[in-house]
C-alpha cells in the first residue's frame, strides 16, 4: 500500500515533467508541419516553445494538487463518520463518547500500535471494513487525481497551436499564484486571531472578561489535584500589564536616549571610519539572540545591580524589574538607532544647509530643524520598539519574576504577560484548566496591543510625514 | 555589469529545484515512518532523572535513546492521554499522582497504564552558607508563608487575619531579625503543590482554630491552609534552576524553597534549614524523618508496548537497582530512594505492567 | 558702553551656544561609547565564562583489552559492542593505579573520578583499530565534571569537606594521579561532536546544531518562495486597492507580532489542528517561516524598488511582457538585496527560542535528527535547557553554547554584509 502511495506521489510529480516535454515537442512539430504545408506564408509562433511546455505542465499539476489538498483536508472526516456508523451497526452502541473510543482503538489497531488482544471483537470485525475503506479511499484519490491530471493534459494538449497565446496563460497563472502567496500574510493573521480567540473564549466562559481586564489580583492558583484547595485563583491581569509596562518603560528610558543619540551622532557628526566600525557593531547587538540576553541579565546584570544597590543602600529584589528592563533596553538600542538613522538620513540636505546659512550651530540645526522634521519617523520607531519590548519573552522569562506584584517600585520584582504565558503553558497544572486557557487570553491581549501600536505608528508616519520632493 | 552575472539565475531551473525539494519534503512527511524511539513527556522535576535513565538506556541497550520533553506534569498527562498512536507519547513523568479526572479522561480514550513510583524528592528550605541556619518548625513555616493566619497571641477561635509577620523574629524571637523573603516555586509547579500540601497543611495542624475550621467548613479550611501569601514575603521564582542560586547569593537574607536534588548539587553554597529539628539530609529524607517529601512517578502506556521497541526494557532499566537503588546513578542526581521492599514491589509491578486502577 | 555690553552679551551667548554644541556632541559620543561598551561587556563576560568549557581533563591509563571481550570481526556489530562492559574495564584499570585501596567505598570513589562515558573512549579506540584487542594500550579517559572543575580551580579546595562536592579521599586520589603525570588538559571536542547528555563532560551541541540546520532548511523552503512571490506581486503587479492595502498593513503588523504569539499559533494550528508531529523541525520551521516571511517580503520589496525604472522600460521596449521583465531583468538585479534580507531573516529565526518552547522543541535529544519529521531541538533551546541544569559545569557549558551560536549567527550576518557590499549597486 505504501509503495503504491509512493508511486502515485512520484507519478504526480513526474507527469508535469512529461507534459512539459510533450508540449515542447508538439509545438516544434506543429511549426515544422505548418512551415511545410503553408510554404507561401509561414505561420508565426505566438509564444516561445518553453511557454507551451510550461503551460502544459501547469495544467497537469495544479488541478491534481488542489484535489490532493482537498482530500487531505476532508477525507478523514468522511472516513471517520462512515466508520462510526459501521461500528454502531456492529455493536449496537449509540453513545458518541464510546463510539469515539472505538474509532480511536480501531485506528490504533490499523496502524499496528494496538495489539488485537486489547480490543473488543466487534472492533476487530470492523478492522476489515476500515482497511478496505481506507484502501478504497486511497484508490479513489489516486484515480481521481490521475484522471484530473490526464484531463488537464488532454485539454491543454489540444490547445497547443502556433497561434495559441501560451505565454499569456502562463503569466496569468503565475500572477494568481503570486496573489495566493501574498494572501498567506492575511491567512496568518486570521489564523492567529482564530486560534487565540477560540481558546480565549473558552477562558472567558469561566472568567468574565471585565474581571480579566480590570481585576487587580493575579494569582492563577487553581487546584492542581482534585481535593486540593488551590487558593484564590484570581485572574485579574492588571498587575501583569503594569509589570510589562514598567519593564518596557525602563527599557525605553535606556534605549531611547542612547539609540537616538547614537543615530544622530553617527549620521551627523561621525567620521566615515567611525561610522564604518560603529554601525556594524550596533547591528551586531541586534543580531544577538534573546536567550543570550536573558542569560546575561540573570547572571551578570541582576547580581551586579543587587550588589551595588546594597552598597548605596538600595533594597533591590534579585529579580528586580530594573535588571530585566535594562537588558531589554540594551536589546532595543539597535532597533531604535537603525530606524532613526534611516529617518534622519531621509531629511534632505538643503534643510541642513539652510540652517547653517542662518548661522545655527550643528547642534541647533539638529535639535531645531532635523529632529522636528524627522519626528514622525522617530515616534513611529519608538512605538515599534515599545511593541517589541512588550512582546519580548526570553529575557523576562530568565530574569524577571513570576510573582504578580502591583507595584510602582522598579527595584521590586514584577512579572509580565509573556512570562505568564510561558509559565502557564509549561507548568505542572492540569492542562484544560482555566489556567492554561488564560495563556491564550493573554496572547490575544498581546496581539491586539502590538497591533494597535503598529497601526498607530503607521498612522503617524502617514499623517505627519513631511513630503520634500 | 559583470557582478550581476552571478545572479542571472535560470528561473526555470530555480523553480524546478524548489519543485523537487518540495517533493522530497512532502514525500517523506506523508509516509509516516514507524517510530523506533520512546517518547517521554512530563514533569520538570522528574526530567533530570528521566533523562539520566534515557541516556544510560540508549548507551547500554540496542534501543535508541528515548526523547524526553519537559512539559510539566499536567501538560505531559494531557499529551499522554490524547490517544493511542505513534504521534502520542509512550511515557509521562509526574511530580504528583495522576488526578482522578485525568485518569478518567485517559480511560475514555481507551488508554491503560502502569504507574511506577521512582522515589522521593525532599522539599527543602535553604539559604546561603554564610547566613545563619534556620531552625524552623512546620508551624513556623506556615506562619511565614500563609496568606491568612490566626491572629497572633490568640489560642482558640481566633479571627483569621492577613499575615502580619514581616520579620522572622516576629514569628519567634529565636529566629533571626531578618525580613521574611522566601523564593519559591510558582503556582504552576508541582513542587509548590507539594509544599502547600506537606509543609503548610502540616504546619496548620498546630492551630486549634484551623483544626476547628476543618471540621466546620472543610473547603474554606483548605483554601486557608493552601494559600500562599502574596504581600512580598513569598516571591514566586523559578524552579530548580541555577538562576535561583544566584538570586540567593545576591540576597543572603532570602531563603529558597526547592527540591533536595538541587540543594545537593549546590552543597558548597547553600544549606538546608532544619524542619522540626530534622536536617534535610539524604538519610533523613530516605528514612521519612524529614517531613516535607513527596513521591515522583511515571506512567507507561500499555497499548504502545510491543509496537514502540524498548518500553518494557526502559521500565526495567528505570527500576533496576543500578538506577533507582540505594547506590544507583539516579541517587547521584539527587533522587531519594524508596525502601528496599518498596523498590522490589514496584519493580515486580512495573515489569509485570500492572494496570493502574483508581 | 552699551555697545560693549551687547558685545560681551553676544560673545557670552555665543560661548554658551558653543558649549551647548560641545555638550550635544559629547552626549552623542557617550551614547555610541556606551553601546559599544555594553557590547564589549556582554561578549567579554560570556567569553570569559565559557573558556573552561572548551577544555577538559583526561587521565591517561594503560588499558588491557583481553581477547575475551570481543572478536575483531564483531566490532562493526553495534549490538555485540554494546554488550561489552567497557565501563567496568576502565574502572578496573583506574583502580589498579591504587592497589592499596581495598574497601568498597574507596573503590567506588575511585570509579566516580571517571566520567560515566569514559568507557566509550576505549570502545571508539577498538572500533578504529580492532587489532589492539588482546594488547594493552594507553587511552585518555575523560574525568567526571566535578573532578574537572576542581582541576580547573573552580571548586575551592580549602572548603570544609562537607561543603565540597569532591571528598577529601577523592582529593588524595586526584593529587596522586596528577603527581604521576597522568592527567592532562585537552580541547573538549565532544562539545561539537556529541549530542546532548545529562553529564556535563559528555554533553555536546551536535544534535541541536543539526536540528537548527534542518529547521532552517524548512524555514528557507517555505519563506523564500512565498516571500519573494508575495513581494513581487505587491511591488510590481498589484493594483492599488483596498485589498492590497490591507495586505500591506497586515505584513507590517506581522513583522511586529511578538514571537511567542507565533508559537501559540503553531501550537493551535499545526499541532492541535493538523496533527503534525510535536518537536519536529517541520513544525518549528513552518512557525519560523511565518515569522520570517514579513522580513523577506519587506527586504524583497525594497530591493525591487531600488531597481531603476529605466531597466524596466528598456526591457518593455524590446518587447518583453511584464512578467518577463520581472523575471528576466528586475529580479536578477534585485537578487543580492533579496538574499541579504533572507539571510538576515534566517539568522533572526535561528536565534529564536520562545515560539519553539510552545511547540515542544525543548526536549532532551541525544541522537542526531536525520530528517525534518524526526524529533529535534535547536541551539537556542539547548542553551536554555543547559542554563536550567543544576550541575555547576553546565554554567560554563551554557556560555560556550552561546558563543557557538553567536559565531554561527555572526557568520550568517557576515555573509549577508559581504553579499550586500559586493553586489550593492547605486543607480
Amino acid at each position: 500500500m505504501e509503495l503504491i502511495g509512493l508511486m502515485f506521489l512520484a507519478l504526480i510529480f513526474l507527469m508535469p515533467l512529461g507534459a512539459n516535454i510533450y508540449g515542447r515537442t508538439r509545438i516544434r512539430k506543429l511549426m515544422i508541419t505548418s512551415a511545410q504545408t503553408q510554404s507561401e506564408e509561414s505561420v508565426k509562433q505566438h509564444s516561445l516553445t518553453a511557454f507551451h511546455g510550461l503551460f502544459m505542465s501547469m495544467c497537469v499539476l495544479l488541478p491534481a494538487l488542489v484535489i490532493i489538498l482537498c482530500w487531505l483536508a476532508f477525507a478523514p472526516m468522511v472516513i471517520s463518520s462512515l466508520l462510526v456508523s459501521e461500528i454502531s451497526r456492529l455493536t449496537g452502541e449509540t453513545d458518541p463518547r464510546l463510539l469515539s473510543i472505538f474509532v480511536s482503538k480501531l485506528e490504533a489497531l490499523y496502524e499496528g500500535v494496538l495489539k488485537a488482544e486489547f480490543v473488543e471483537p466487534e472492533v476487530r470485525q470492523a478492522l476489515g471494513y476500515y482497511s478496505a475503506l481506507i484502501a478504497r479511499a486511497n484508490i479513489f484519490l489516486y484515480v481521481v487525481a490521475i484522471f484530473t491530471a490526464i484531463a488537464g493534459f488532454v485539454i491543454s494538449a489540444r490547445q497547443i497551436s502556433p497561434r495559441f497565446a501560451a505565454r499569456d496563460k502562463v503569466e496569468v497563472i503565475i500572477k494568481r499564484l503570486m496573489q495566493l502567496a501574498s494572501g498567506v500574510a492575511i491567512l496568518t493573521t486570521i489564523g492567529i486571531i482564530l486560534s487565540l480567540a477560540f481558546e480565549a473564549s473558552r477562558f472567558f466562559d469561566v472568567v468574565p472578561i471585565s474581571e480579566f481586564l480590570f481585576g487587580t489580583h493575579w494569582s492563577p492558583q487553581i487546584a492542581i489535584r482534585e481535593g486540593q484547595a488551590g487558593g484564590s485563583g484570581a485572574f485579574g491581569a492588571i498587575p501583569l500589564f503594569a509589570g510589562t509596562l514598567m519593564i518596557t518603560f525602563i527599557a525605553m528610558l535606556l534605549a531611547v536616549p542612547i539609540g537616538l543619540m547614537s543615530a544622530v551622532y553617527l549620521s551627523e557628526y561621525a567620521s566615515k571610519r567611525l561610522r564604518n566600525i560603529a554601525k556594524p557593531a550596533i547591528e551586531l547587538l541586534a543580531g544577538i539572540p534573546t536567550v543570550v540576553y536573558g542569560f546575561f541579565a540573570a547572571l551578570f546584570v541582576a547580581p551586579f545591580l543587587r550588589n551595588n544597590g546594597s552598597v548605596i543602600g538600595l533594597e533591590l529584589s534579585s529579580e528586580s524589574a530594573l535588571a530585566a528592563g535594562l537588558v531589554m533596553g540594551i536589546m532595543i538600542i539597535p532597533f531604535i538607532s537603525s530606524l532613526s538613522d534611516d529617518v534622519i538620513n531621509s531629511v534632505p540636505q538643503n534643510l541642513r544647509d539652510g540652517a547653517s546659512a542662518l548661522g545655527a550651530t550643528q547642534a541647533e540645526t539638529i535639535t531645531q530643524v532635523i529632529l522636528p522634521a524627522a519626528l514622525p519617523g522617530i515616534v513611529s520607531a519608538i512605538l515599534l520598539a515599545i511593541s517589541r519590548a512588550i512582546g519580548e519573552t526570553m529575557i523576562v522569562v530568565m530574569a524577571a519574576g513570576v510573582a504578580a506584584n502591583l507595584t510602582a517600585n522598579p527595584f521590586e520584582s514584577v512579572t509580565t504577560v509573556t512570562v505568564q504565558i510561558v509559565m502557564l503553558l509549561v507548568g505542572d497544572q492540569e492542562f484544560d484548566s482555566a489556567k492554561t486557557l488564560a495563556a491564550f487570553a493573554l496572547g490575544l491581549v498581546l496581539f491586539f496591543v502590538t497591533l494597535m501600536l503598529n497601526v498607530l505608528a503607521l498612522y503617524i508616519v502617514r499623517k505627519y510625514k513631511e513630503q520634500y520632493d | 555589469m559583470p557582478e550581476t552575472k552571478a545572479f542571472q539565475l535560470n528561473f526555470t531551473k530555480l523553480i524546478s529545484n524548489i519543485f523537487i525539494a518540495s517533493f522530497f519534503l512532502l514525500g517523506t512527511t506523508f509516509v509516516a515512518s514507524a517510530r523506533d524511539q520512546i517518547v517521554i513527556v512530563g514533569s520538570s522535576t522528574v526530567f533530570p532523572f528521566s533523562t539520566s535513565v534515557a541516556e544510560q538506556f540508549g548507551r547500554n541497550t540496542e534501543f535508541k535513546t528515548p526523547i524526553v520533553e519537559s512539559t510539566g506534569s499536567g501538560g505531559g498527562l494531557k499529551l499522554f492521554c490524547a490517544g493511542i498512536g505513534l504521534e502520542h507519547p509512550d511515557v509521562t513523568n509526574a511530580s504528583r499522582r495522576i488526578k482522578k479526572s485525568e485518569f478518567d479522561n485517559c480511560q475514555s480514550k481507551g488508554i491503560a497504564m502502569t504507574e511506577v513510583v521512582i522515589g522521593y524528592d525532599g522539599i527543602v528550605v535553604a539559604n546561603l552558607k554564610s547566613a545563619a541556619t534556620l531552625n524552623l518548625s512546620l508551624k513556623q513555616i506556615f506562619m511565614a508563608t500563609a496568606a491568612k493566619v490566626p491572629a497572633p497571641g490568640c489560642e482558640n477561635d481566633c479571627a483569621l487575619v492577613e499575615n502580619p509577620y514581616k520579620m522572622w523574629s516576629d514569628i519567634d524571637p529565636s529566629l533571626p531579625a531578618k525580613k521574611i523573603e522566601i523564593l519559591g516555586p510558582p503556582p504552576t509547579s508541582g513542587t509548590r503543590d507539594a509544599f502547600q500540601e506537606l509543609a503548610m497543611q502540616g504546619g496548620s495542624k498546630s492551630f486549634p482554630t484551623l483544626n476547628a475550621l476543618k471540621k466546620s467548613n472543610k473547603s474554606e479550611w483548605k483554601r486557608i491552609v493552601h494559600t500562599v501569601r502574596e504581600d512580598g514575603g513569598w516571591i514566586d521564582s523559578g524552579e530548580n534552576d541555577n538562576l535561583m542560586v544566584n538570586k540567593l547569593i545576591a540576597n543572603p537574607d532570602a531563603v529558597g524553597v526547592f527540591g533536595y536534588s538541587f540543594l545537593e548539587q549546590n552543597a558548597d553554597k547553600l544549606k538546608g534549614s532544619n524542619v522540626d529539628g530534622v536536617a534535610p539530609t539524604f538519610e533523613n529524607i530516605a528514612d521519612g524523618k524529614y517531613n516535607i517529601s513527596r513521591s515522583l512517578y511515571f506512567y507507561v502506556k500499555h497499548a504502545h508496548i510491543g509496537t514502540v521497541p524498548g518500553i518494557k526494557e526502559f521500565v526495567e532499566e528505570f527500576t533496576s537497582e543500578n538506577a533507582f537503588g540505594e547506590e544507583g546513578y539516579l541517587i547521584d542526581k539527587g533522587l531519594i530512594p524508596l525502601f528496599e521492599e518498596e523498590r522490589d514491589a514496584i519493580r515486580t509491578q512495573g515489569v509485570a505492567l500492572k494496570k493502574l486502577e483508581l | 558702553m552699551t555697545d560693549r555690553s551687547t558685545q560681551t552679551a553676544q560673545s557670552k551667548h555665543l560661548k554658551k551656544r558653543y558649549r551647548a554644541e560641545k555638550r550635544f556632541k559629547f552626549f552623542g559620543l557617550a551614547a555610541i561609547c556606551s553601546a559599544a561598551g555594553i557590547l564589549l561587556v556582554l561578549i567579554g563576560g560570556l567569553t570569559q565564562m565559557s573558556i573552561p568549557a572548551f577544555t577538559h581533563h583526561y587521565v591517561k591509563l594503560d588499558i588491557a583489552i583481553p581477547e575475551t571481550t570481543i572478536q575483531a570481526e564483531q566490532v562493526t556489530d553495534p549490538v555485540a559492542m554494546r554488550k561489552v562492559n567497557w565501563r567496568g574495564m576502565v574502572r578496573k584499570a583506574l583502580r589498579n593505579e591504587f592497589p592499596e585501596v581495598t574497601d568498597r567505598s574507596g573503590k567506588r570513589a575511585i570509579g566516580n573520578l571517571l566520567s560515566g562515558g569514559a568507557g566509550d573512549a576505549v570502545r571508539d579506540k577498538v572500533l578504529n583499530d580492532p587489532t589492539i584487542i588482546g594488547s594493552t594500550v594507553e587511552v585518555a579517559l575523560p574525568l567526571s565534571d566535578d573532578v574537572d572543575l576542581l582541576l580547573k580551580g573552580l571548586i575551592d579546595r580549602s572548603l570544609l569537606e562537607e561543603n565540597r562536592v569532591v571528598s577529601d579521599r577523592e582529593l588524595t586520589f586526584i593529587d596522586h594521579l596528577e603527581a604521576t603525570g597522568r592527567i592532562d588538559r585537552r580541547i573538549a571536542w565532544f562539545l561539537f561532536t556529541s549530542g546532548d547528555s545529562r553529564e556535563a563532560e559528555m554533553a555536546g551541541l551536535r544534535s541541536a546544531a543539526v536540528g537548527t540546520l534542518l529547521t532552517m532548511l524548512v524555514t528557507l523552503l517555505f519563506s523564500f518562495p512565498l516571500g519573494v512571490m508575495a513581494a513581487i506581486y505587491l511591488e510590481e503587479i498589484a493594483p492599488k486597492n483596498r485589498l492590497t492595502d490591507l495586505i500591506e498593513v497586515n505584513i507590517n503588523n506581522l513583522a511586529a507580532v511578538p514571537s511567542i504569539v507565533f508559537g501559540l499559533l503553531g501550537l493551535a494550528v499545526f499541532i492541535n489542528f493538523f496533527h503534525l508531529p510535536r518537536s519536529a523541525p517541520l513544525v518549528g520551521g513552518m512557525v519560523l517561516a511565518l515569522m520570517t516571511l514579513p522580513t523577506i517580503i519587506i527586504a524583497t520589496r525594497a530591493a525591487l524598488a531600488a531597481v531603476p525604472p529605466s531597466i524596466r522600460e528598456a526591457a518593455l521596449g524590446v518587447g518583453a511582457s511584464p512578467i518577463q521583465v520581472i523575471f528576466h531583468h528586475v529580479l536578477p538585479l534585485a537578487m543580492p538585496g533579496i538574499l541579504t534580507g533572507t539571510i538576515i531573516g534566517l539568522a533572526q529565526a535561528a536565534g529564536e527560542t520562545a515560539p519553539l518552547l510552545m511547540i515542544g522543541m525543548m526536549a532532551f535529544i541525544v541522537d542526531t535528527p536525520m530528517w525534518i519529521n524526526d524529533k529535534a531541538t535547536v541551539l537556542p533551546a539547548q542553551i536554555y535547557m543547559w542554563a536550567n541544569n543544576p550541575e555547576r559545569a553546565f554554567q560554563a557549558k551554557t556560555a560556550a553554547g552561546i558563543i557557538c551560536l553567536m559565531v554561527f549567527l555572526l557568520l550568517m550576518n557576515a555573509l549577508a554584509i559581504y553579499l550586500r557590499k559586493k553586489y550593492e549597486k547605486r543607480w
